[in-house]
């Protein structure tokens, strides 16, 4: 979808058109629940989230600002929502590591190695792993980044080359611990 | 010559990131996709009408707002008034003849033997006040 496709759907879902809207939001609801997986404790949570997220978008779309990305709104409002959630059932980020109820660890397909995500989970705050996730899973700009999250610029170009760091290093300490071992 | 910008290529971690995003598998399913067209459906979007307000409510906040910064100026000189000092402080003087601390200064002074021309100049100072008595006497008629 282009950016005119894009205005001409927000203007129409603005005007009151509930299909306008779901026409507007089809391309990016799988990518807010995959990023809702990673954030959520469970499946049925990231689904509810992503609900919510849809429909208080739907609600306040005519306080957006066109400024912004669409989707950098959009993912604010996830990442609002899915924070929301987790007060309310006070689940703490570093309780996910379960793969029984980990809605991430489930929707992972199988692989030899352990997935990069997985691994900046652990050694990422919250904060830090959205802004690594809108960087690198969804290309986005340090500017359209640091408007959902709410944070500077250098905040965020900070963490994120402090995050790079930490996943560098972690990924050399399993390859060293693999070597050794191996 | 114009320059060419290379893109800076993907390095591999980034590379590695944005796959092992791609392998996390999610799908809308159907049941997920009626609950978000149904509750789509039930939202009435919020609209934001700008609330007009009538002409009076400017003249009287125009009002208010004059009213109160008369208050905050009279209220400010007040205080300016108030907060300065009525009198100097009065200070005691110290005397300094009784203070049990004054330094006893021993003088070691030799009279000065008069030499002639001021003996005469005492003498003569001495004549007139003679003669001014005296003629005061004489006109007072003692």
């Amino acid at each position: 979808m282009n950016d005119c496709d894009e205005q001409d759907l927000i203007e129409a879902a603005q005007a009151g058109s509930a299909d306008a809207f779901a026409d507007l939001v089809r391309n990016y609801r799988v990518r807010l629940l995959r990023f809702l997986m990673t954030r959520c404790a469970s499946h049925a949570d990231a689904e509810d989230a992503l609900q919510d997220t849809l429909v208080a978008s739907y609600r306040y779309l005519n306080s957006y600002d066109p400024r912004w990305r669409f989707s950098t709104w959009l993912y604010r409002i996830a990442i609002r929502n899915a924070h929301k959630l987790r007060q309310d059932n006070v689940v703490e980020f570093g309780d996910l590591q379960d793969e029984e109820s980990d809605p991430m660890l489930q929707c992972i397909a199988s692989s030899e190695t352990e997935n990069l995500w997985v691994c900046a989970r652990r050694v990422l705050n919250d904060e830090v792993f959205a802004a690594t996730w809108l960087r690198y899973a969804e290309d986005m700009s340090i500017n359209d980044i640091s408007q959902a999250l709410d944070r500077s610029t250098s905040w965020t170009k900070v963490n994120l080359l402090r995050a790079r760091k930490a996943l560098e290093s972690e990924l050399n300490g399993q390859r060293q611990g693999a070597e050794a071992y191996g | 010559m114009a320059s060419v910008r290379e893109l800076k290529p993907m390095d591999k971690l980034s590379k590695q990131l944005k796959q092992d995003a791609g392998m996390i598998e999610v799908e809308i399913s159907d049941e997920l996709d009626r609950r978000i067209n149904a509750s789509l459906r039930s939202v009435n979007p919020v609209r934001e009408t700008p609330r007009r307000r009538p002409a009076v409510f400017w003249w009287a906040s125009s009002l208010t707002g004059v009213a109160a910064a008369l208050v905050l100026i009279a209220v400010l000189n007040a205080r300016s008034e108030r907060d300065l000092p009525e009198a100097m402080p009065e200070t005691s003087p110290v005397a300094m003849a009784s203070s049990p601390v004054t330094p006893i200064i021993e003088w070691n002074a030799e009279s000065a033997m008069l030499t002639s021309p001021l003996r005469k100049e005492l003498d003569d100072l001495q004549s007139d006040i003679d003669k001014a008595r005296k003629k005061v006497r004489d006109d007072i008629g003692l």
